[in-house]
């Protein structure tokens, strides 16, 4: 683009919730505010694809900066640092603070949210200040998910203090291109230009472009939808459905797509009687019109087959399809001894086919996409009462499986390990799934860093996965993302690092 | 009125205290999940790292147990740490109690002066178009829905007219005391609005009631002024069944308006006990509970008080 990036400006963003703590490695929440001011030495592109921020390069087995022991068991990650790079009170960015970041992380008396990849790590070896040495205890390939691309805590100023209750926490420091000027909670959090920045544009021009910008906290959607319209906000994201089509047609603003890595599905409880016949699971994933929710959701969403969202190249197109059919449903219901009762429901031995089923109350997506499903299924004699939870109360059912029918999506990172899902003993599995074979599969997937093998083994996961079919993939659901037309270089991000893990260089034209 | 007998009041009200802050303490520990399952959320966190918190907030031991600890910490002031945010219960409370008090204290102000005249209006003018204007008022006010009228009110100012911020307490960085009052309009207005129309109704049938004693004939028969009768006799009266309901609401100041709060992102007490709640951040929310009994407890004696300003006859001993 031949156009000159204009410097200056502030944008105001609207954040639904309400932020914790400010602190990537205790929030609740996916971090949007800390992504524009800490780094990490990776981060996920538009594309789920990790590009270096803090490190020169990503480490891989080809350029060699991951090496496998001879035994094949463990691994070292070596990270080349950035030279030059600040933090913004303008001291030097080092490997000791890297190494700095995975103790005080690990570290039993830090209370932390995340400590993912923290007991992998056998020790970290700095050589010199732009070399970084990690000694991994076993071969992760999800190594860049977690600890590192997070962020990089500075070790000058955290050495020694508890980091549950430091002031790092409502005023974090890093190597981003803004830092924290105010934050006022349950009120707003405000950015500034952090001058020592290091990063540059094309034309050598310093960066970021904005002098600043401003997160406002606002709970309620239909207020921040309201503050888009009356000017008082410029960007939100997750936008509810209904509401995007009017705040298209509001002069100013524009309305962006983000496909990101989420996968609505029905669980079934696998320890349901009626649920533990394949054709009986088989029946509900004919009997449920997808493209019919994706049309109740304004056509957003897209119908999905497996699991696996299609940005990956492991996506295997290849799998089992229940495409929507009743009149197969309908014999397989009738095969498996499930005869239609004088209401027109289902029943075998006296017991009637008519199940709970459970979506995140308020979610106003999900309820209605529970809707279509249980009118899709009643079409075929099936019978679905909702049954759905709020807050904790939901969270509590779906880890513990107290349901019959689970509708919900979930969002990953771009390295999704998926044993946590369908593994047996995955910590997401309320469901109770038990697989060999895919318990198996998954093992290999994530013990191994050739690409080959891991696209083998999980292409392969899926198609199992959908021969048994506990779970039903039903559409990827987008997140809208309104913002002011007024915006240049802005990327959605499609991964859970949020769209502000690249900031610097976002522009207001005047 | 005197010192013993506030002092046992005040000594009256701390078993009262003990005994909702074990039922509070009962039926937040029965409501399914815990305080940990917000971390649950995310795919990426460990069982062990679940165990080490646990143990870290003490939620491993029994609930007889930690209630104890709980009581006694509570009544030294020890109010303990925010388990969503890691900052003290004091802190996180302190810095909300300011937002909530100006926007319940300025509905609370401007609902009196407004309920009180037009309920005495509404009596005096009994069965005239002034009266059912505010009893069709009222109505509106009791049975509309406070987020539609949110909605509503926040389309016309601030998109259509532009006039007034749709939500927050101040324009960022500003802290003049005239930006605060422009945001508070909207929502101090619609929580007054319901307010006045619950109160004037009250206020109505009370002033009714005394306008047709014995005493406000035999004044009118003795040559009085019909505005000295209704503000000198009939007022004075007429206030007293009224006090219950307002203090009743006077409590209610302190524990947040949690709709008005939300829609309007209102940093008060509210929205707190919602984001608490959410979480089962149970320190905090044991906090704002208490707070809110107390407040109750305080509005019922500030009543008691009331009703002996307003009737001589009625003596506390």
């Amino acid at each position: 683009m031949a156009l000159a990036q204009q410097r200056g400006g502030t944008l105001t963003v609207g954040l639904g919730y309400d932020i914790d703590t400010l602190n990537v490695y205790s929030t609740g929440f996916l971090g949007d505010v800390q992504a524009a001011v800490v780094e990490g030495l990776l981060a996920p592109n538009q594309n789920a694809q990790y590009v270096p921020v803090l490190a020169t390069q990503v480490p891989t087995t080809r350029n060699g900066g991951i090496k496998i022991s001879p035994d094949g068991k463990r691994m070292t990650v070596t990270y080349k640092l950035r030279p030059g790079v600040k933090w913004s009170d303008g001291q030097p960015f080092t490997s000791a603070d890297v190494k700095f970041t995975w103790e005080a992380v690990k570290n039993p008396k830090f209370i932390a949210e995340s400590k993912d990849g923290t007991e992998d790590i056998e020790s970290i070896a700095t050589p010199d200040p732009l070399t970084v040495v990690v000694n991994y205890k076993r071969v992760a390939p999800d190594f860049a998910s977690t600890l590192f691309t997070f962020g990089i805590l500075p070790r000058h100023t955290l050495q020694g203090k508890d980091l549950n209750t430091d002031p790092y926490n409502e005023k974090p420091l890093g190597t981003g291109p803004f830092r924290v000027k105010e934050f006022r909670r349950g009120q707003y959090v405000v950015l500034e230009r952090n001058p020592y920045y290091w990063r540059k544009d094309a034309r050598g021009v310093q960066l970021p472009y904005l002098d600043g910008m401003i997160f406002k906290i606002i709970p309620d959607s239909n207020t921040l939808v309201t503050q888009l319209r009356s000017g008082e906000v410029q960007m939100a994201y997750g936008v509810p459905y209904s509401q995007v089509g009017q705040l298209g047609s509001v002069p100013g603003l524009k309305v962006i797509k983000n496909n990101v890595l989420s996968w609505q599905h029905l669980d079934f409880n696998m320890k349901v009687d009626a649920f533990k016949d394949p054709n009986v699971r088989k029946a509900f994933a004919y009997a449920i019109n997808k493209a019919a929710i994706s049309k109740a959701l304004g056509g957003y969403p897209t119908p999905i087959n497996t699991v696996v969202v299609p940005v990956f190249g492991y996506t295997n197109r290849n799998v089992p399809r229940y495409d929507y059919n009743p009149a197969r449903a309908r014999q397989l219901l009738d095969a498996a001894g499930w005869k239609p009762g004088p209401d027109g429901i289902r029943v075998k031995n006296g017991q009637r086919l008519s199940f709970k089923i459970m979506a995140q109350a308020g979610r106003a997506t999900d309820e209605d996409a529970e809707q279509v499903i249980i009118a899709s299924l009643k079409g075929v004699g099936i019978e679905l009462q909702p049954d759905n939870k709020s807050g904790v109360a939901f969270r509590d059912a779906r880890y513990k499986g107290n349901y019959d029918l689970f509708y919900g999506g979930w969002i990953t990172s771009a390295d999704p390990t998926y044993s946590v899902f369908f593994g047996t003993k995955g910590v997401n599995n309320g469901q109770g799934y038990s697989s060999a074979k895919v318990d198996a599969l998954l093992a290999r997937a994530e013990s191994t860093l050739d690409p080959q093998a891991r696209t083998t083994a999980l292409r392969q996961f899926q198609v199992e996965l959908m021969n048994d079919l506990p779970s039903i993939p039903i559409t990827s659901n987008p997140s809208m993302i309104v913002v002011t037309n007024k915006l240049g270089g802005f990327v959605p991000n499609p991964t859970n690092m949020t769209n502000f893990v690249n900031t610097s260089g976002w522009y207001l034209n005047k | 009125m005197n010192v013993t007998y506030l002092l046992k009041r005040l000594i009256g009200a701390v078993p009262l205290l003990l005994g909702v802050s074990l039922i509070l303490f009962g039926v937040l520990h029965l409501a399914p999940g815990g305080p940990l399952d917000v971390y649950a959320d995310n795919p990426s966190v460990s069982p062990e790292a679940l165990a080490q918190m646990r143990t870290a907030f003490g939620l491993d031991q029994p609930l007889p147990v930690q209630y104890v600890s709980w009581v006694t910490a509570f009544f030294q002031g020890e109010w303990g740490f925010s388990i969503r945010t890691a900052r003290p219960v004091v802190q996180e409370i302190a810095e909300r109690v300011g937002p909530t008090l100006l926007l319940g204290g300025t509905s609370f102000v401007v609902s009196l002066l407004i309920a009180i005249p037009l309920g005495v209006l509404s009596a005096v003018r009994k069965y005239s178009a002034v009266d059912y204007v505010i009893t069709f008022l009222s109505f509106l006010g009791v049975s509309m829905p406070v987020f539609w009228l949110a909605l509503m009110l926040q389309l016309v100012f601030a998109v259509q007219w532009r006039l007034l911020p749709s939500a927050g307490m101040q324009t960022i960085g500003s802290d003049s005391v005239l930006d605060i009052a422009r945001h508070l309009i909207l929502p101090a207005g619609i929580l007054a609005f319901a307010s006045v129309a619950g109160w004037s109704r009250y206020m109505r049938s009370s002033m009714v009631e005394v306008l047709a004693q014995d005493y406000v004939r035999t004044a009118k028969a003795k040559g009085v002024s019909g505005r000295r009768v209704v503000y000198r006799h009939a007022l004075r009266n007429g206030l007293i069944p009224i006090i219950t309901v307002v203090a009743l609401d006077f409590a209610t100041i302190l524990s947040g308006a949690v709709i008005t709060e939300t829609i309007f992102a209102w940093p008060g007490m509210g929205r707190l006990f919602i984001e608490s709640m959410n979480g089962r951040d149970y320190p905090v929310l044991m906090a704002l509970m208490m707070v809110g009994s107390f407040a109750l407890i305080v509005s019922n004696f500030v009543a008691d008080l009331a009703y002996a300003a307003a009737d001589p006859r009625i003596r506390y001993e």
